[in-house]
């Protein structure tokens, strides 16, 4: 039983202290597992990491999904779901309740109408850095050009153009 | 609106196993579904759900679905869209464990993945781009300011995007919240 309330709170704290996007929780989750609870191994540890980030979705659930069971099975991995999102989706929802309550106040629309060009630089900022983290070389450049082009001209689903470089990627890259 | 539950369920289980490489991986494709496939939101509401989501903690992933899901269908929409979202690869992991840590320090998945990178860059690019369009009202000068104060904080100081989009709502309530109502009726 304490292991369940473990979980919860260990989870709970390292999603509500991860700002920055989805790796950053990482090394909270680990801190969490190794130095705190023990809960596995390292190498357990870093099993489920690979597993993580090498799947799609998010990180934070795959990492809680993988520890959750691994100490105490369907109920863990519920438990430790719960202390990851349980708090933001319900604070997502407040706010998001609220919104829509006051849409069509002229207060609320203007603050939103401020709010819009930092969305637009923020997620343009993330385009930036991701850009910085791509090893340059001729092949990265030839899939950013192809997907420009395949999104553009020829307008693919993105899954496609996903699917299609990594085949691509396969090819080139090993 | 059992069709939206179940649409929704769909638009975010696609989306969602589609992210590739990292978290903000996601936040194209389910712009893909929201705002171009369903026609749930327009492109600035989906703005607004970012603005929610980048001053919460947590993933981007379940809080743009958190927030979609309810907006469309209310709680159920919300079980939906989280369960598209958390699920699948979920299962797999728990159920496919062993296996897949048996192969995933694979190469052949690694070159797949260093392949995903540019894809994952342009489309979040793309995503700006789309935003941006309808982000900057005609003429706006504060629009424009709002993004290079937001562009130079960003670089210089280690802000909270929280603090931005707050800061910048401030500026958004003085700037064109506080119409007299002669222009409300106007409008």
């Amino acid at each position: 039983m304490t292991q369940l309330w473990d979980l919860f709170i260990g989870f709970f704290r390292a999603s509500n202290l991860a700002f920055g996007g989805g790796p950053a929780i990482i090394p909270l989750v680990q801190a969490e597992t190794l130095s705190r609870y023990h809960w596995m191994t390292p190498s357990q540890f870093s099993d489920g990491l690979a597993i993580s980030t090498s799947l799609p979705g998010p990180i934070a659930t795959l990492l809680a999904g993988y520890v959750g069971y691994h100490v105490s099975g369907w109920l863990g991995v519920l438990v430790a779901l719960l202390g990851t999102i349980g708090l933001t989706t319900f604070a997502v929802i407040l706010l998001t309740s609220f919104l829509m309550k006051h849409m069509n106040s002229p207060v609320l629309k203007g603050m939103l109408k401020g709010v819009r060009p930092v969305v637009v630089v923020l997620v343009a900022k993330t385009a930036f850095d991701m850009g910085m983290n791509v090893s340059l070389n001729v092949y990265s450049l030839l899939i950013a050009l192809f997907t420009l082009f395949a999104l553009f001209r020829l307008k693919l689903h993105p899954g496609i153009i996903i699917v299609l470089s990594m085949l691509f990627g396969i090819l080139v890259f090993r | 609106m059992s069709k939206d539950v179940w649409n929704l369920f769909i638009a975010f289980t696609r989306a969602s196993n589609l992210s590739f490489g990292g978290g903000p991986a996601v936040i194209p494709l389910i712009q893909k579904e929201v705002v171009s496939r369903y026609q749930w939101m327009t492109d600035e509401e989906f703005a607004d759900a970012l603005a929610v989501g980048n001053s919460l903690p947590g993933p981007i992933a379940t809080k743009m679905a958190s927030y979609i899901g309810y907006r469309v269908a209310g709680w159920l929409g919300v079980l939906a869209t989280l369960t598209g979202t958390i699920l699948p690869t979920l299962l797999i992991t728990i159920l496919l464990g062993d296996l897949l840590i048996r192969y995933s320090n694979n190469p052949i998945l690694n070159a797949a993945l260093t392949a995903v990178r540019p894809v994952v860059v342009v489309l979040i690019a793309q995503s700006a781009y789309d935003l941006g369009k309808k982000a900057f009202p005609k003429n706006s000068h504060v629009a424009w300011g709002i993004a290079v104060g937001a562009l130079a904080l960003m670089f210089l100081t280690p802000i909270h995007p929280g603090f931005l989009i707050l800061t910048a709502m401030i500026v958004g309530y003085f700037t064109w919240g506080r119409k007299k109502t002669q222009d409300s009726i106007n409008k």
